[in-house]
């Protein structure tokens, strides 16, 4: 089974610095889970004028205690307490001429047992006022930086959509499938030895009580119940970069990186870091046992 | 800036980076790029970064993902139509929905 969550909200921004802070959206104060961003390949095309993109991001991530709860601890490879990185890969079409940038998001290990992809279209609506919208813009962008207030602010449509699927068990046909064949084949694919263990119920006794199905159906849940919780955060991720922009231009932006940085760097010790770990790093790494909806 | 997983990496990283925004914001967002004038620069900066990418195996892993992105989109698609959609609509019409979506 797969499921699904889609929502659609609006940045009171200009598309041109809504896909601007899109590549610098890290690190913000909202993202101190994220360890790294790397540019892997950018290719431009004159003809067309889209900007392809390929990032790689590195995240520090907890894993939720009802995964925990579910999968045997042997094979998590975490920590007792669910800590874990994963590699995340970003890919992003932004087209200036049509004014819509589609960037898509997926983990890149654990596939087997939860994949997510998240897509998101960022679009300058489509009205002429718009088009003026973008010019006056682009006019200011000479003095501030990107954005004006007022009248020339424009907006920028987004629509998100989170897909989660688990096909925990089903990795012995995929395997076959790939033509892999030997365990060092796939230990070289990655967790591959540990999610054909997980399909293996004599080995762990936790999955005798549940069938492959309602398994899966539980991981995606969780996958959607954490995909949920962490929209807000990336979201106010964004604006914070925007206001940063607003006020300060491309410079402000960049101070304001320089110290979200330090404070990923230097660890967790830092009174001001405190504050915002306890704010918005809840909501993000948090991802345990209580609804919010 | 963001920092990069390879600390090594990171001079050069900031030196195509700062290149990248400056051409972003004042050429291609104006629509008056012709060039991708940063490609020398991230040149240096990809050769930093794959030999830290195939040290650590990502490489591999990054392969991989591009194999397994169509299956896993397919399957995507598959139980998309049944749960989104109907199991009696095609899977042509389904697939054109789910695009929309």
């Amino acid at each position: 089974m797969v499921k699904f969550y889609s929502s659609t909200y609006d940045y009171s921004y200009p598309f041109p610095a809504v896909t601007l802070a899109y590549f610098l959206r890290y690190p913000n104060p909202y993202s101190t889970h994220v360890l790294s961003t790397d540019t892997i390949s950018r290719s431009f095309d004159p003809a067309t004028q889209r900007l392809t993109t390929v990032r790689l991001h590195l995240k520090r991530s907890k894993l939720p205690s009802a995964v925990l709860k579910l999968l045997p601890r042997s094979l998590l490879g975490a920590s007792a307490a669910g800590d874990s990185q994963s590699y995340i890969l970003e890919t992003s079409t932004v087209d200036v001429k049509e004014g819509v940038m589609h960037a898509e998001s997926r983990n890149l290990e654990w596939t087997g047992v939860l994949s997510v992809v998240e897509k998101q279209t960022f679009r300058r609506p489509a009205s002429p006022p718009d088009d003026q919208a973008f010019k006056s813009c682009e006019g200011a962008a000479e003095k501030h930086g990107f954005l004006e207030k007022g009248e020339a602010a424009g907006r920028t449509d987004v629509q998100s959509t989170v897909i989660l699927l688990s096909r925990l068990g089903q990795w012995k046909k995929r395997r076959a499938a790939a033509g892999i064949h030997s365990e060092q084949d796939a230990a070289a694919a990655g967790k591959a030895v540990v999610e054909e263990e997980a399909e293996q119920p004599q080995k762990v006794g936790f999955f005798k009580s549940w069938s492959t199905a309602s398994l899966q159906r539980s991981i995606e849940l969780i996958g959607l119940k954490r995909a949920r919780r962490s929209q807000p955060n990336a979201m106010e991720g964004m604006k914070v970069v925007l206001e940063r922009m607003r006020e300060g231009g491309l410079v402000g932006v960049l101070e304001g990186m320089r110290r979200d940085r330090e404070m990923v760097t230097h660890g967790h010790h830092g009174a001001g870091f405190k504050k915002v770990e306890n704010e918005s790093g809840q909501a993000i790494e948090d991802l345990g046992d209580h609804h919010e909806d | 800036m963001s920092a990069s997983l390879a600390p090594e990496c990171n001079g050069v990283k900031e030196r195509y980076d700062s290149c990248f925004l400056k051409w972003y914001s004042e050429k291609f967002l104006r629509g008056n790029a012709t060039t991708d004038e940063c490609e020398p620069l991230f040149k240096q900066y990809k050769q930093c970064l794959g030999k830290a990418l195939k040290s650590r195996g990502i490489d591999t892993m990054l392969e991989e993902a591009r194999e397994d992105n169509r299956e896993n989109d397919a399957q995507h698609l598959r139980g998309g139509c049944e749960s989104l959609v109907h199991p009696a609509i095609p899977r042509e019409s389904c697939v054109r929905i789910l695009t929309i979506i």
